[in-house]
Order: C-alpha cells, then structure tokens, then sequence
C-alpha cells in the first residue's frame, strides 16, 4: 500500500485541482461543525438566535455540496485520476453528501429546539449531554482522519458509534416512560426523543465518512463486513 | 467581436510601411525572380540539343534507314539498320549481365548483409566504379573478351557496357530497396514469411519502379556510350550475324560518319543521333509506364 | 534503483480474484511463461530478468514509460526481436509449456501461431483479398475456395466485412487509417494463430478508430490470448483483465488490472498510473 503521495503529479494543474477539491470539503466541515454547535448552543441556553443562524446559514453548506460535485467532476473528465487519486476524488464527494446530511440533521436540531424554547425548560435536557458529546466528537474525529488521512482514527470510529446508538436507545426508552407520567409536557418529549435521533444520525454520517477515508487511504471497502 | 477588432492597431496584422518592411519584400521578389530565371537557363542547352537534332536529323528520316545497309564513302542512299540492331543486341546483352547481378547484389547488401563488412565494400566499390572513365571499361573489355576470343564481338562490346552500368544499377536498386519501408518486412516476418519469401513478394514488387528507374539511366548511358564500343565491337557495314561478330552500333556510327567529309554522312549522324535520341527516350517512358507503382 | 529484488519475482498471488470482480478466473495461468528472462541490445541489457505468467484467453496489457522493455519483451514472444543484429537473450519463454528457444522450433511456424499487430498499421501494397492471404499463400495455400472463405472469415472476425465485402480487389492503402489497422488485424488471423500480440496498436488512430479496435480486442479474446502494449492507461484500464507494470527493464508489478488501477502495491506503479512521475 502506498499511501501519502510524497511526489506532486507531473501535471501542477491536477495537483492543483485535487488540493482545491481537498480544501472545499475542509472549508464544507469546518462550517458543518460551526453549525452543528450553533444548533446545540441554541438547545443548551435555550436562544432561538443560535438556532436560526444555524438555519440560516445551512444554505452556504448547501451550495459548498454542489461546488465539491462539481470540482470532482472536473478533476475526473479532466484529468482522469487513477489509483490513490481516483479514491481521493470519490471519497470527497460521498464526504460532502455526508457532510451535508450532518448539516442538516445541525437545522433539525435548530428546528426542534425553537419548539422546545416556546415550552417551560425540561430537567430531561441534560439527559442529551452525554450523546451531544459523542456525536460532537465523532464528527469532528472523522473531519480529523479526512485532514490526516489516519486510516486508524477512521477505524475506531466505528466502535464509538455503538456507544451512541446504545445511548439513544436508552434515552428513548428513558423518555417515553416519562411521556407516562408528564402528559402535559409529550411535545416536549417527543422534541427531545428527535433530537436524540438526530444526534444517532450525525454519528452515523460520522462512520459513513470515516468508512470512505478508509477507502481513500487503505482500498479497503470496510462497510458491511462479512456480508460479501 | 467588432468592438475587440476595433482596439487593434490598423497595421496590426501588417508591416507596409516600416522601412524593414520594403527591403524585405523586395529582398523575397528578387531572390524569387533569381531562382526562376537561372532555372530557365538550365533548360537552354538541353533544348537547344533537342532542337538542333530534330532540325538536322529529320531531313532523312525515312523508313531507309531501318531497313537498309549504310552507304560506301561517297555514295547517297541507304540507312543504318544494322547500327540499330547492334545497339539494342549489345545494350540488351549488358542488361542481361547487370541487372541479375546489380538487383542481386543490391539485396545482398542491403536484404541480408547489410551493416556487415562485405556489404561496405560491395557498396564502396560500387561508388568507385561509378567514377571510372568509360574507356577504362572498353580496354578492360578488350583486354579480357577481345584478346582471348582473338575477336571484336557484340559480346565483348555488351560486357563493357555492363560494367559501365553495373554499379549504378546496383546503387539505384540498393536505393530503391531502402526506400521500401521497413513495416513491410516486419508484417510479413510477422506472419511468418521467411526472408526470401518477403523480398520476393513484399520489397521487390514494391521497390521495382525505383529499380526500374534505375536501369532505364543505364539502359540510357549504355546506348550512348561510344568509347566502350569502340574498343570491343568495333563497328561492321554489314547485318549482325551472331554476337561473335564485330557489331556496328549507333553511337560509333554517329562517331565515325560525322567525322567524314561527305555531306550525306553527316546527315545520317545527325538522323542516328535523332534515333537515339528517340529510342532512349521512349524506352525510358515505357518503363515507367509499365511499372509504374500500382496501388499508391 | 527501484525496488530490484521485488522486481525479479512478481507477487505469485496474482491470480487471487478481487472481490467484488469477475474478469478473472484462476487456474489457466500458464500459457506463456517468461521464465527469469534476460534481453541484450549488444553489450545493453534491456530486460533484467522477467518472471511472468500470462494466462490463456484474456487481455493482458503492458504499460511503462517509453523505453522500459514492455515492446521488447512482446517482441520476444514471436521472436521478432532476432530480426535485429547482435541481439542476444538469457532465460526462457515458453508457450503451451514448450519452449521457443528449443532447437526444434521453426522460426517461421512459431510466428505463424502468434499474430501480431504493429503500432503503425502496415498493409501490404496490394488488394485486401491479397493482404488477408499473403500469410496462406506463403504457407504454400492457393486453393481459391479455402482462400475465400478465409477472407471471408478473418474480415468478419476483425470487424470489417461490411466495410470491404465490396472491394477486397481495392488497394488496401485505399482504406482509412483505423480500417486498415483492423486489416492488419484480419491479416494477423489468418493463419488462424493462438496468440496476438499488439505493439500500440491505436497509437495512430482516432477515438472513433480507437474504440472500434478497442471493441475488436474485447471480441477477440474468445478465440486467442491477446497481449497488448500501450502507453494510453485508460485503453489498458478498458480492455485488459490484467496489466503488467514494467520500469527500467523490470517488471515492477502484475496483477488484476482493477486492483493496478483502484489500489497498485508497488509506489513505482501508483506514481506512474497517477501522473507523478520523474
């Protein structure tokens, strides 16, 4: 296996357009991530302007998704990369559809938070620490493994997420017995239970772009083990 | 588009007017005019031989002078029949010695030994022999056919001739054998052709109106050439018999009559002379007729 | 130097099917066999002990930069190479598990099992009928019905039938450059040999010519092993099961040429098929 490419390509331009594409998925993360912390920042203080600037500024990631297609497509019809940057290129765009989901799982969070700053402050919110924290984590682990091309960090990644599944599961199952008892709050609850979802979703769109950093690095396709 | 051709300079896409500009224009028109005018100037002499010999050599020109047999000194009438015969049986005797010998040699050189140390020196020689003055060849002929049969002969003429003309049948067919390109050998040896089979079906075919051009120059030098003939086959006024025979030929005849003090002698030199000429030349368009490339 | 010692023995494995593909199957891995193979231009050793094994009914590409032996080791395998004066080699090839060096061997046979296709397209100077059966007629074959049913065969198996069917008595020199390429194509076919060999053979030619030869090679590995040099990485990539990475006279790399161009083991490989090279 041969990994770091120690020599630029004969043709600078195509060094050049695979940094460009490198750097927009950096730039695309470093936004989600703002986000994603704007959205529980708004959750946390109960501040419905963290949470629109987060909706707000979902557009530009929007747009970022579209500009990496497009610099991928570029680098393929122009230069037609093979080996390490054939994955490269592959793996950038599959990382900005993830990145994207995670951003907008960041508006959802926005979103349910409004709802739940409109209803008197639950003891429960606390509970989403501990998951908030994680997926928090994880999402800027794999941004890291992307930047360091760290095969290992992607790996071990996967692990973690079982850790946030089991903690949603847990909290879900926490907060339904006390939609029981607190009737009066259930849209409260409900809200959390979401946010909680929400929070399960980024760690897997987490997994997914470690999953393509592996494939970028190593070749190894490490998605659905032993299915194929 | 209007607006960008607009902010162009009007002489963008001109120099009339700088000084360079003149001098060079006039330097290019003159060199021009140069090439053209001394290129008609080589074609002087050849016309003025070409018109000379039609001029004085069509006076006679009758269907006498095939068929019948040179007058005696100071006789009118007759023709020089014989003369042609000689030339073309002698010519046709030394392309029967050079052109096996020259294509063989060519594809020895250049088919199988080429780049080895006898192929140099059959091409070196070859050079050398193209330089060797004519009469070099009939004394040779002389020396070596005449003296040992004890006779003048059209064989002995033929063999000087053939050695005249034999390094540049050799040179040309080795020419002609480069100028086949390669990728035709190698499909062939590709497909399993051996070498004999290649040069026999690919590279000969395709070098032939090369080679041919090549004989047609000897086949012009050897019907011309006087001194070679002169030493060997001597000269006859009768009808060839056989080629052990002293054989009349029409450059020694050209030769020999112009060279009397008849008037009548002369003019036949002058019809000899437009003959030759003619026969040189036709032979020279039927080759290429013939084998002319077929599929290019 | 890179990489000598890897360079003499290639991964043994090379037969493993990659996951995921098709395009290989083990087991028929012997067909040619290049056997610790040494080539000398004089005094100049052009390949430094190749150890190769090249399996029947695939495409197998060589690729390498100008001047790394892949065009000299192809050229070996229908011994054209000995058309070229003080050439001399060390080590074996062997074909069917015989060797081509053997005493008994016939030059000329041996080049009528194995057809082979040149860079520039070289038809004969003669008809299309004549071209496709110069390699018959040289074997001693001239029975007018045997010969036309050849023609017929070998334009049809090289995908020009439709074209020429017309005017096989037309000059063959007449034909458009990717046309006369599949003639040569048809040509090297007719003696009906297990093995094509083809030296850059769209290096000349359009993408349009190219694809049509490209489409051929694809077609033609039902009926004959086919080995290809290219210098164009994506013809390697589209019509080969296996490629074969040669730099500096060695052979750096061979393997499925999925796995040379998505994961490449050896850094001479990934630097060259990625551009990054000298």
């Amino acid at each position: 296996m041969y990994k770091e490419p120690a020599k630029p390509h004969t043709l600078s331009n195509f060094t050049t357009s695979l940094d460009q594409l490198r750097s927009s998925v950096l730039r695309m993360s470093s936004l989600a991530h703002l986000n994603l912390k704007n959205s529980i920042k708004g959750l946390m203080e109960r501040d419905d302007d963290w949470c629109n600037n987060c909706i707000a500024d979902d557009e530009e990631i929007d747009l970022l998704e579209m500009q990496i297609d497009h610099e991928g497509i570029e680098v393929m019809s122009r230069f037609h990369p093979f080996a390490s940057d054939l994955r490269e290129v592959i793996s950038s765009i599959k990382i900005g559809a993830n990145i994207e989901r995670v951003a907008d799982q960041a508006v959802n969070i926005a979103r349910r938070a409004r709802k739940l700053n409109e209803q008197p402050e639950l003891a429960e919110l606390h509970l989403l620490d501990n998951p908030i924290r994680l997926s928090l984590e994880m999402f800027a682990d794999a941004v890291r493994a992307f930047a360091e091309r760290n095969a290992e960090l992607a790996v071990e990644l996967k692990s973690r997420d079982k850790e946030l599944d089991l903690l949603n599961k847990d909290l879900t199952d926490a907060l339904i017995n006390r939609m029981q008892d607190d009737s009066p709050n259930l849209p409260s609850y409900l809200n959390l239970i979401f946010i909680s979802r929400c929070l399960e979703r980024i760690g897997d769109h987490a997994c997914n772009i470690a999953e393509d950093v592996v494939f970028a690095v190593n070749a190894e396709d490490i998605r659905h083990p032993g299915k194929v | 588009m209007t607006s960008a051709a607009s902010n162009l300079p009007r002489n963008f896409f001109s120099d009339s007017g700088k000084k360079t500009s003149v001098l060079r224009l006039f330097r290019n028109h003159f060199l021009t005019g140069l090439c053209i005018a001394l290129s008609l100037l080589t074609l002087v002499p050849l016309f003025s031989i070409v018109f000379l010999v039609i001029q004085n050599g069509l006076p006679l020109l009758s269907e006498n002078l095939f068929t019948q047999l040179p007058p005696a000194p100071g006789l009118d009438g007759g023709g020089f029949g014989n003369a042609i015969m000689g030339t073309l049986v002698m010519v046709g005797i030394s392309l029967g010695f050079s052109v096996p010998l020259g294509i063989l040699a060519a594809i020895f050189v250049n088919e199988y030994a080429s780049g080895s140390w006898l192929a140099s020196i059959v091409r070196f020689v070859a050079k050398l022999l193209t330089g060797i003055p004519s009469i070099i060849c009939g004394v040779f002929a002389f020396a070596a056919v005449v003296m040992t049969t004890h006779k003048f002969s059209a064989l002995a003429g033929g063999i000087a001739l053939a050695i005249l003309i034999l390094p540049t049948i050799l040179l040309t067919a080795e020419q002609a054998l480069l100028g086949v390109p390669y990728a035709f050998r190698e499909a062939s040896f590709g497909v399993g052709a051996t070498p004999f089979q290649t040069i026999w079906r690919i590279v000969l075919p395709e070098a032939m109106p090369a080679i041919m051009t090549g004989v047609m120059l000897a086949v012009a030098r050897a019907a011309g050439e006087t001194a070679p003939v002169l030493f060997t086959a001597l000269f006859s006024q009768n009808w060839i018999k056989g080629i052990m025979e002293p054989t009349a030929s029409l450059s020694v005849l050209i030769y020999n009559f112009a060279s009397l003090p008849y008037a009548y002698h002369i003019k036949l030199a002058w019809s000899a002379s437009l003959i030759l000429v003619t026969l040189v030349t036709l032979s020279n368009i039927l080759a290429q007729v013939i084998f002319a490339p077929k599929h290019h | 130097m890179p990489n000598e010692e890897h360079a003499a023995t290639p991964p043994e494995d090379f037969e493993r099917p990659l996951e995921l593909t098709d395009d290989f199957t083990p087991g028929e891995s012997n067909f040619i066999k290049v056997d610790n193979f040494k080539f000398f231009y004089g005094k100049k050793e052009a390949l430094h002990g190749i150890n190769l094994k090249i399996p029947s009914r695939k495409v197998t590409s060589f690729i390498g930069p100008s001047g790394c032996g892949k065009s000299t080791l192809l050229r070996n395998f229908n011994r054209m190479n000995e058309l070229i004066p003080g050439v001399h080699h060390e080590g074996d090839i062997t074909i069917h598990g015989m060797s081509i060096y053997d005493p008994s061997v016939e030059i000329i046979a041996l080049r009528r099992r194995i057809g082979m296709v040149f860079q520039k397209s070289n038809p004969f100077p003669m008809s299309i009928y004549e071209n496709i059966v110069y390699p018959l007629r040289i074997a001693g074959q001239n029975t007018r019905s045997v010969l036309d049913e050849t023609v017929e065969r070998c334009l049809r198996s090289a995908a020009l039938w439709d074209e020429a069917k017309d005017r096989l008595n037309d000059s063959a020199l007449g034909l458009s450059g990717g046309q006369m390429q599949r003639l040569c194509i048809a040509r090297a076919v007719a003696s009906r040999p297990e093995i094509l060999l083809m030296d850059e053979p769209c290096s000349a030619l359009d993408p349009i010519a190219t694809a049509k030869v490209e489409e051929l090679i694809i077609e033609l590995k039902k009926d004959f092993t086919i080995v290809i040099v290219t210098h164009n990485m994506q013809q390697a990539s589209r019509v080969s099961e296996l490629t074969a990475f040669f730099y500096l006279g060695n052979l750096i790399e061979f393997d499925n040429t999925r796995k040379i161009f998505t994961n490449p083991s050896m850094k001479q490989t990934e630097e060259y098929i990625t551009g990054r090279f000298g």
